[in-house]
């Protein structure tokens, strides 16, 4: 099997960036293909002919594109793609690790505890992928020993109907007001792990008040912070808590009569992670297909389906993007116990 | 109660029961092996893992008790117990409340469109009952529902919801529309077989039509009646959709969803939802306890080589108003619910409301052409189902017939290993069944054989109930003439008990084949890229939010599960033929071709 050093790598992907620039420029697959040909990483990936892919970032369908443009970009490597909620993912894979099982090459959730401990006990591989400098500053070098890198980038809103709501609640302060009671819809934090990291965010910034004010105000609370999206369609209720701010404007754009708020106390980011596993059968096809995120491809596919890109120079759908927002980011070592806290003072002061 | 029996000594009974010894040692101690061995493989071995697993603890790996005393201390896990048994005991008594009478009716009487009224509720059968809720939650959702809002129209605006689905009423009304098509055609299958002389009797004797179903007929089926009412509870215990939908956004937690949140933890809390599913297999314990103490020692035994059932019991006036209540379950299980679920999903965007522009086929297009997953997961979902159903029905007819005749020493033990994977929820299963055959020298990672096994022995417990409660309606009379002209064991079985098991076998199958189609949760760690099957595909996208999606899948996996129940039609007839020609006295046909394999 090919190992690579990371010089070689960088030079490699010196030539496969140039060779991107030139194929996007000229259009054609066909050229995009002759350049991918000439990439070592390529050639290896190839000879190991396969990658499976354990992912829980992304629906179906976005990831469905993704690993569709990897196999027109690299013909010969077949994709094996198990896409199940990113908790799912990771409790199977802790499960083949303690059965000595090695099938997944390339892993993909949307928490970042999940690296934490899968680093801690050896079980990823480091690897620096070229196109990485693309990625916008903030979630560039995620870990010093680059066992993981961003894999997507998840934000948590405020969403409506338009037709029903003449202004909408500009931050989460506001929908403690008065006008809002029996009308938001939320996730639930036992559910979504979306929903979980508003809550500590809510937390740090305004303490369990705004819990047992939030409770008053008789959210519906459904499992994941997609069902916001279904109660507000549905005619439910008219402002969803939490709320995810890709899939309400996939929504948006299918016609349906919903929009987002992106509070102006910060809408909440949450990092999915990917990294590649120490035992992976297709280590080189791993890297290819991590290095391939960071591609304007993928980042294109991105903007078609509502999600915030991973290169600095391609924008959001709508020509939105990172810097137009104000954002915040759950960070600290402590996010595990953290987390659990705050379920329980959910359970308690919201329901 | 009013059960119709022959209270016989004991020994007596056990010498009905009991066929003479058995001639061929040899071919005996290799039925039984294989059966012991397969009992082993899909039962023993992957439940041996999960009570394993309910011993140690979820950080440190090591031996407790912990999780155990962790439930009787933590009033957060003792409240969805007693939620969950709430629910289950609900289900089962609307399940066994209108699954019984219906299957009265339709198998006993002229109720006008039998047929239809069968196919109807088995219809209501192949939904999962999460996308029933799905279906209901559109109706019947307090401000959005459209009943309600049909209500409003009627009542003022001003009037409050009619219906409100999110409530523990809402969740139990669901699962017990939605579980009564097990005891409709558990019971209906023992009225099919059953023999008219009791009831002529009672008719002569004078006695009206709804005494007699009372007081004749319902008791000679108690078998089934609770064979199904046990199932019926399990299903209530062991549901997971529809709590997740209905009850979440009350606020009440069950076992199931507290279960989901245990895997949702970080680290996931495995080792502690093993353990808290044993108070589940208690409870269950303590049913099939009772249904031994009601069973006892009567018979029900109402084959027996004379006159079958055939004629009707005439209606007369209540015919029509009859058909009417029959039609009530289809109505709030089928109708309403797939109407609402047809119309999301014949929207292109279903948040517009219905106009002619919104109207589009593009998500059956999606589903069946534009999605290359689909394509791998209709096909292994149809393979693994039929390959798993044919396995459960087989193996659990043959231990439900050890168990019946009591052919050997310990059978009820098998009776006893053969139910319990039923009573786990599915997601604890399934990480049983990964622990049992990830490591040598039984690596079957990956394989769909994994997959076949997992679902074969989830419903293990469905085939040998109904194997079961069939059985006790045959008498071994028949079997006893076929050992005395020198039949072995083996032969007896396939050229005499199989054959009057007959379309009982066959409505079994559906009984397993159905709800394999539809399982979700019990493949989630055992389904890899190349074995994916269509439920996931179907909870991904409800999981993505594509409500559009959702409704289209359920309704192609609707439409292909009623074409094959229409394809089996022509099988059915063929085993109603049979017992025709029985009846006038021709030979009676080999057994083999009943057995749908």
């Amino acid at each position: 099997m090919m190992e690579f050093s990371r010089r070689r790598l960088l030079q490699t992907g010196g030539l496969v960036g140039t060779a991107l620039v030139t194929g996007g420029l000229a259009g054609t697959a066909f050229s995009r293909i002759a350049a991918a040909a000439d990439d070592p990483l390529y050639a290896a990936a190839k000879k190991e002919g396969a990658l499976t892919l354990y992912w829980g970032s992304y629906e179906q369908q976005t990831m469905e594109a993704i690993r569709d443009a990897f196999k027109a970009k690299y013909p010969g490597i077949e994709v094996n793609l198990l896409r199940q909620a990113s908790q799912t993912v990771y409790t199977r894979l802790r499960m083949e690790l303690q059965s000595g099982v090695h099938e997944c090459d390339s892993l993909g959730t949307t928490n970042m505890l999940h690296y934490t401990e899968l680093k801690k006990i050896g079980a990823l591989a480091p690897f620096e992928p070229v196109d990485g400098v693309h990625i916008p500053d903030a979630f560039r070098n995620l870990d010093p020993d680059k066992m993981f890198h961003v894999g997507a980038i998840s934000l948590t809103s405020i969403n409506y109907a338009p037709g029903k709501v003449q202004s909408p609640p500009q931050s989460w302060q506001a929908l403690l007001e008065d006008q809002w009671q029996g009308k938001i819809t939320t996730g639930s934090p036992a559910f979504s792990g979306d929903v979980a990291n508003w809550v500590v965010a809510i937390r740090r910034k305004y303490g369990d008040d705004f819990l047992r004010a939030f409770g008053k105000q008789k959210p519906k609370v459904g499992q994941s912070n997609v069902d916001t999206v279904t109660d507000i369609l549905a005619g439910e209720r008219v402002v969803g808590s939490g709320a995810p701010f890709s899939y309400t404007l996939t929504q948006k754009a299918a016609g349906n009569p919903i929009d987002v708020v992106a509070p102006s106390d910060d809408a909440i980011l949450n990092l999915g992670v990917t990294g590649i596993l120490a035992k992976a059968p297709h280590p080189n096809a791993a890297r290819l297909f991590t290095n391939f995120l960071y591609s304007t491809e993928v980042s294109m596919i991105l903007q078609k389906n509502y999600w915030p890109t991973l290169r600095k120079d391609v924008p959001w759908a709508e020509g939105r993007s990172l810097d137009q927002l104000k954002w915040t980011r759950n960070t600290g070592d402590d996010l595990g116990p953290e987390v659990a806290e705050g379920i329980a003072k959910w359970k308690e002061l919201v329901r | 109660m009013g059960v119709i029996s022959t209270d016989s000594p004991d020994s007596a009974a056990a010498a009905t029961a009991r066929p003479a010894m058995a001639r061929v040692p040899l071919a005996r101690t290799v039925v039984f092996g294989a059966v012991a061995l397969l009992l082993f493989l899909l039962v023993v071995l992957p439940f041996g893992w999960v009570l394993n697993n309910s011993f140690h603890d979820d950080i440190t790996g090591g031996w407790t008790l912990g999780n155990y005393a962790r439930i009787f201390q933590s009033a957060d896990l003792l409240e969805p117990l007693f939620n969950s048994l709430l629910l289950a005991v609900a289900t089962a008594v609307i399940a066994v409340g209108i699954g019984v009478p219906l299957a009265w009716l339709v198998s006993r009487t002229d109720l006008p469109f039998r047929r239809s009224i069968r196919v109807l509720t088995l219809t209501a059968f192949v939904t999962p009952s999460f996308i029933g809720a799905t279906g209901w939650i559109l109706l019947a959702a307090p401000n959005s529902g459209w009943l309600n809002a049909l209500w409003r129209s009627l009542a003022g605006a001003e009037a409050g919801p009619l219906l409100n689905i999110y409530s523990m009423t809402g969740a139990i009304f669901i699962c017990g529309i939605y579980t009564v098509p097990y005891s409709f055609t558990m019971v209906s299958s023992a009225l099919d077989e059953m023999a008219v002389e009791l009831e002529d009797a009672a008719a002569t004797l004078g006695s009206g039509t709804l005494r007699t179903m009372l007081s004749i007929t319902i008791p000679l089926v108690t078998p089934a009646v609770i064979a199904s009412f046990i199932l019926s509870f399990i299903q209530g215990l062991t549901l997971f959709g529809v709590p997740a939908f209905l009850l979440t956004p009350t606020g009440i937690p069950v076992v199931t969803t507290k279960l989901a949140e245990f895997y949702q933890l970080f680290p996931p809390e495995i080792y502690m939802a093993a353990a808290y599913c044993m108070p589940l297999l208690l409870v269950t314990a303590m049913l099939f306890w009772m249904r031994r103490r009601i069973l006892g020692r009567k018979q029900f035994v109402t084959i027996s080589g004379k006159s079958r059932a055939g004629r009707r019991i005439a209606l007369g006036a209540a015919r029509w108003p009859a058909f009417a209540a029959a039609l009530l379950l289809p109505l709030v299980s089928v109708f309403l619910p797939y109407a609402a679920l047809l119309l999301v999903s014949l929207t292109r965007a279903w948040g517009q409301g219905l106009s002619w522009e919104n109207l589009s086929l593009h998500w059956y297009w999606w589903a069946l052409f534009g999605n290359s997953e689909t394509h791998t997961a209709i096909v292994n979902s149809l393979l693994f189902s039929t390959l798993a159903a044919t396995l459960c029905v087989m193996l659990g007819t043959v231990v439900a017939y050890i168990v019946e005749r009591r052919m050997v020493f310990g059978a009820s033990l098998f009776g006893a290993v053969t139910t319990v994977p039923i009573i786990i929820p599915g997601i604890v299963m399934s990480v049983g069944f990964f622990a049992a055959y990830t490591r040598a020298p039984l690596n079957l990672y990956g394989t769909p054989l994994l997959l076949v096994a997992a679902f074969a022995a989830t419903f293990l417990p469905i085939a040998y109930a109904h194997g079961g409660s069939i059985l006790k309606g045959i008498g071994p009379e028949l079997e006893r003439a076929a050992r005395s002209l020198g039949a072995g064991e083996g032969r007896t079985f396939l050229s005499i008990t199989i054959p009057l098991m007959g379309g009982g076998l066959l409505s079994g199958w559906f009984l397993v084949f159905i709800p394999i189609i539809r399982e979700l949760s019990v493949a989630v760690f055992l389904i890899t890229p190349k074995t994916n099957v269509m439920t996931t595909l179907i909870y991904n996208a409800k999981d993505g939010g594509n409500y559009e999606a959702v409704c289209a899948m359920s309704v192609l996996l609707l439409l292909i599960t009623l074409a094959l129940v229409a394809a089996a039609g022509p099988l059915t007839r063929l085993t109603t033929v049979r017992r025709t020609s029985r009846k006038s006295g021709r030979k009676t046909a080999p057994a083999e071709g009943v057995l749908p394999t």
